[in-house]
């Protein structure tokens, strides 16, 4: 039994509606402070790995080896002054960054999260349509973008924009199509060879999945992570951003908590990647024992790939903005669609 | 179609590298003109030294180029030197050399680590200033100062070497050998640092002539000057080493060039350990307490070669205890005037890649 259904027994005397709402909004909570919590301390390891990679020590002021220095940044941006630069379109300006952080949130609630012993299925949507819901959500993330960079009215801001939408939606269509490919893969089982449905539900997916998608098409795991890089614009692909040229690209102008916000969507985007890809590519919480342990497979697949991650992120420089507008269509396009004919074939003939 | 944008890049811009200021002119992502504005930092460093007497000058030479220190010094000293004609003893030479050579590889540091901070990479920019701190503890060693360093005097330096800091300096070139490769190999494995600077920020030789650019700038462009090889002071013509040039013209050949001088720094400071005699550190026949008393007629005007080119000091005395008139002829402010040559037409991101490979310092440009 999924403890979604456990917590709507448990209030079962408010009736089936409210019950169900109850049990929603308990068990998002408790899966989103999970998050949090395991993203907080990949910030801290993140940030004692770059400073060992970088031959410094990194936090170990506030806290024992630390470990408070997050709280405080937080504390610290909270605390800042809220500047807001004269001109600016208003609403839009003060929206922005609540539509990116909002829309990463989200995301992660769609996650097919697996099992784990005592308490069943952690999966808070049972929808059959959450692969859909997933990239729905990711594509309001530029929109946040867009309103944040213009609304600022700074040249900065504008560059900044441009090529964060650039950026975005030149590595949209080769993601989207390497995850048509896995749809296609997951639509028929292997074993069988029958038709299977759900395949446009991520836990669907993750259920027939038992060979990881990732050996069945490697060309599509290289795309979609690559993509999502560019997604999460991490270096090499922090053109929006691109502090030495841009400053700080459509987050130029915004200070204290409003960049906070900007700053959660981008670690949580980074950290979204890597649970999308575990899960698409990697068998997600499939593995050995996987009713009792899945959510812990999930995590670790997650984690290490957000390490590889933070590994790209001090490695490598960033590109130049038409180099990485080529990539986009020039080369991941094209190998997208070979991607996409090779899943075909695949399930047509080798299976 | 016009349709330009004009950005102000700096003066407090992260890659205008200190304070000035580029207007630029952009379609879209395309440079169609930059103008510099100077003068953000005025110091007024040279009016300030014909106030003061002879050797009190030093210091603000040593903040022109904060980076570079020695090097500016030792321009000025050798100046103030061949006006009063002073001699200066053979030890103190050479430790001037083991100084400068020290600076020029510290100040190097800090222009290629912020060259990768520039193209995108955070981590050599951290190794770089890594391996200064070690340089800068040296200086420490050497005369108490850590940046503003004031080590060498008129006549000789301040202190001499003793024995802890020749092994130390000794100890430092052993290692950095190895870790300069390593830095290297940080930029130049990547293949984006080399699409980032191949063929960006292209000065023809001809230009570099007429706008006076010297340093690391004119031999990327293919013309070998260096005036420790072309008009020695010191004992540069006692040591060997090499004057790497590079044909390509462009940011990359500046990289190339600027991590071989290292190689070549590293060359004159092991043969300078070498043939470093005893003596005095300091001229015999003067006494440091009457410094005050120096006196100064004529015209002149000496060169030395700084990190990013060749410094000129000149000075006017007029007989008195303090200098008429001094000037100097700075190179980052020469080189700096090339940039809108350089980068006229090119992308944004080329253009930042090209302030960072000329590696200006603000103390000097606005002197």
């Amino acid at each position: 039994m999924s403890i979604l259904l456990r917590i709507h027994q448990w209030f079962s005397f408010l009736g089936s509606f409210a019950s169900f709402g109850v049990a929603y909004f308990l068990q998002s909570i408790v899966v989103l402070v999970f998050v949090a919590l395991s993203f907080i301390a990949l910030i801290y390891i993140f940030r004692k790995y770059m400073a060992r990679i970088q031959r410094r020590i990194g936090p170990n002021r506030v806290g024992k080896f630390g470990l408070l220095q997050l709280i405080a940044d937080a504390l610290k941006l909270v605390g800042k002054e809220s500047i807001l630069p004269e001109g600016r379109d208003d609403m839009a300006y003060k929206i922005a960054p609540v539509i990116v952080m909002i829309a990463t949130i989200l995301a992660f609630v769609l996650l097919p999260f697996g099992d784990l012993a005592y308490f069943g299925s952690l999966a808070v949507t049972h929808s059959k349509v959450t692969l859909v819901l997933m990239f729905g959500i990711l594509s309001i993330i530029p929109i946040g973008e867009i309103l944040g960079g213009i609304s600022t009215k700074s040249n900065y801001a504008l560059l900044g924009t441009m090529r964060a939408v650039a950026k975005d939606i030149s590595f949209e269509i080769p993601m989207m199509i390497s995850v048509l490919a896995i749809v296609m893969v997951s639509s028929r089982s292997y074993v069988t060879g029958d038709a299977i449905t759900g395949g446009l539900s991520l836990s669907g997916i993750v259920a027939n999945e038992i060979i990881p998608y990732g050996i069945i098409e490697p060309l599509g795991l290289l795309i979609f992570f690559i993509s999502m890089v560019a997604r999460a614009s991490y270096s090499p692909f922090d053109l929006g951003e691109s502090d030495s040229e841009l400053i700080s690209g459509y987050t130029t102008e915004y200070s204290g908590m409003r960049f906070g916000f900007f700053y959660i969507g981008l670690f949580g985007m980074v950290y979204l990647s890597s649970f999308l890809i575990s899960v698409l590519y990697l068998g997600g919480a499939n593995g050995p024992y996987d009713n009792y342990v899945g959510f812990i497979y999930l995590f670790i697949k997650t984690d290490i790939l957000v390490l590889i991650s933070f590994l790209i992120w001090v490695a490598i420089p960033r590109i130049r903005i038409d180099k990485f507008v080529d990539l986009g269509w020039k080369y991941m396009l094209p190998l997208s669609m070979a991607n996409l004919v090779y899943a075909g074939l695949f399930v047509l003939y080798i299976r | 179609m016009s349709h330009w944008i004009e950005l102000n890049i700096g003066p407090v811009h992260p890659s205008t590298h200190g304070i000035y200021r580029f207007r630029v002119k952009l379609n879209e992502e395309t440079v169609e003109d930059v103008d510099i504005t100077i003068g953000y930092l005025h110091r007024n460093a040279e009016k300030i030294c014909e106030l003061n007497y002879f050797v009190n000058n030093t210091i603000y030479f040593d903040r022109m180029d904060y980076i570079d220190a020695m090097n500016m010094e030792l321009g000025y000293l050798r100046a103030v030197e061949a006006l009063t004609d002073m001699e200066v003893p053979e030890r103190a030479q050479w430790i001037r050399m083991i100084m400068a050579e020290l600076s020029r590889i510290a100040a190097r540091m800090v222009g290629i680590g912020a060259l990768g901070l520039d193209v995108g990479m955070l981590t050599p920019f951290f190794h770089t200033f890594h391996e200064r701190e070690k340089i800068q503890r040296i200086f420490v060693e050497a005369s108490g100062g850590r940046q503003e360093v004031n080590y060498m005097s008129i006549g000789g330096v301040y202190q001499d070497f003793n024995d802890k800091i020749i092994e130390e300096i000794r100890e430092f070139i052993s290692e950095f050998k190895g870790k300069l490769e390593e830095i290297v190999k940080m930029f130049t494995d990547s293949e984006i640092f080399w699409q980032r600077n191949v063929g960006t920020g292209i000065l023809e030789p001809d230009i570099a002539l007429d706008y006076g650019v010297t340093g690391p700038m004119l031999r990327a462009s293919g013309i070998p000057y260096d005036v420790r090889k072309d008009s020695p002071y010191l004992f540069y013509d006692k040591v060997n080493f090499d004057v790497p040039i590079a044909r390509t013209k462009d940011n990359m050949g500046r990289f190339l060039v600027k991590v071989e001088e290292l190689r070549q720094s590293i060359r004159i400071i092991e043969q300078c350990l070498a043939k470093l005699p005893d003596g005095p550190y300091f001229n015999p026949k003067t006494k440091k307490s009457a410094m005050l008393l120096l006196k100064g007629q004529g015209d002149v005007f000496t060169r030395v070669e700084s990190e990013s080119g060749e410094f000129g000091v000149f000075i006017r005395g007029d007989g008195g205890v303090k200098p008429y008139r001094v000037h100097a002829r700075s190179p980052s402010f020469k080189n700096l005037a090339v940039v809108p040559i350089m980068t006229r037409g090119s992308l944004i991101a080329d253009l930042i890649i090209t302030i960072a490979s000329v590696d200006a310092v603000a103390g000097e440009v606005d002197r």
